[in-house]
């Protein structure tokens, strides 16, 4: 009966998109007990975005980025089997790209003698550079308007910081982790997470400061 | 915590925002905030800002295209091992 079970459940979920419902660590042993190359596939669908935001934010230029996120999910596909699942596989993928992603971003500046091109400038005026798409659910075209302006400026600023600084501000604010999550994928303290978020955000807050006072006296 | 400078509303801002104030810091962090309108104004902006950074949570950066030439890419590179 078990046998069944188990052969009728292996035969749903390699029909249609049955891998949608399985958590990570369910795909991670699909692939690799049973070499399935869907369930790797899924891993992928459902990080790309994410690490692709990550290590754009870490490196700022679009070029090395994809660069990066090919060598991790390579790295990943390879290196899957040593995933002991003392962490969220999702915070031992972020530890993975963020050292990535440094360590790419170290390698170009020394060969680029410290100059890398930035490809973040959102001003609508500029149509060479790099834009990025939000995902918006207003319909008001003011509205609209308005949130992407504050989001503009929000990443200008953000983008001005020292990529430690942009990195933390990345996986508290933007992505959500907490500080001890933080903390394994950095491999720091918690002390050390908070205060690294603390001068970045004063850092941060500090570069907004005449949006703010703009938004002040409106 | 008796009497609160400025620099301690800074030095608290993020317990203050985590809600990790102990009562009496928090009663006396409030009551700074009522008479001094800079200390108002600086968490005012900072919790601003962490509401423009939390609208950046659904925010993309790869395109249509980028995910799928990635994609294409990884499919020839990846094989079970």
């Amino acid at each position: 009966m078990n046998i069944f079970k188990k052969l009728l459940q292996s035969v749903l979920i390699r029909c249609g998109n049955l891998y949608n419902f399985q958590n990570d660590e369910k795909l991670i042993n699909l692939y690799i007990q049973e070499k399935d190359e869907c369930a790797f596939d899924e891993l992928v669908n459902r990080y790309i975005d994410r690490i692709y935001s990550l290590c754009f934010r870490i490196t700022k230029n679009k070029e090395i980025t994809e660069d990066v996120v090919q060598e991790i999910f390579i790295t990943l596909s390879q290196k899957l089997h040593t995933f002991r699942a003392e962490s969220t596989f999702s915070t031992w993928l972020y530890r993975i790209s963020t050292n990535a992603a440094l360590m790419k971003l170290r390698k170009e500046k020394r060969h680029n003698n410290e100059v890398i091109s930035d490809d973040v400038n959102y001003s609508e005026n500029n149509n060479n550079n790099f834009t990025y798409i939000a995902k918006d659910s207003s319909k008001r075209p003011d509205v609209f308007l308005l949130r992407k302006e504050s989001e503009n400026e929000f990443n200008n600023a953000l983008n001005k910081l020292p990529e430690t600084y942009r990195l933390v501000i990345h996986l508290k604010d933007i992505d959500g982790f907490s500080y001890s999550q933080i903390a394994n994928i950095l491999e720091i303290t918690t002390q050390a997470v908070k205060s690294r978020i603390h001068r970045a955000r004063l850092e941060l807050r500090n570069e907004l400061s005449d949006y703010f006072h703009e938004w002040s006296e409106n | 915590m008796s009497e609160l400078k400025c620099t301690d509303v800074v030095e608290n801002i993020m317990n203050y925002i985590d809600q990790e104030l102990d009562q009496t810091t928090l009663f006396t962090l409030e009551k700074h905030l009522e008479m001094c309108p800079e200390c108002k104004s600086f968490v005012d902006t900072y919790k601003r800002m962490l509401s423009l950074s939390g609208n950046l949570k659904n925010q993309i950066f790869v395109t249509t295209d980028i995910r799928k030439r990635l994609k294409n890419l990884l499919k020839t590179k990846i094989k079970p091992h």
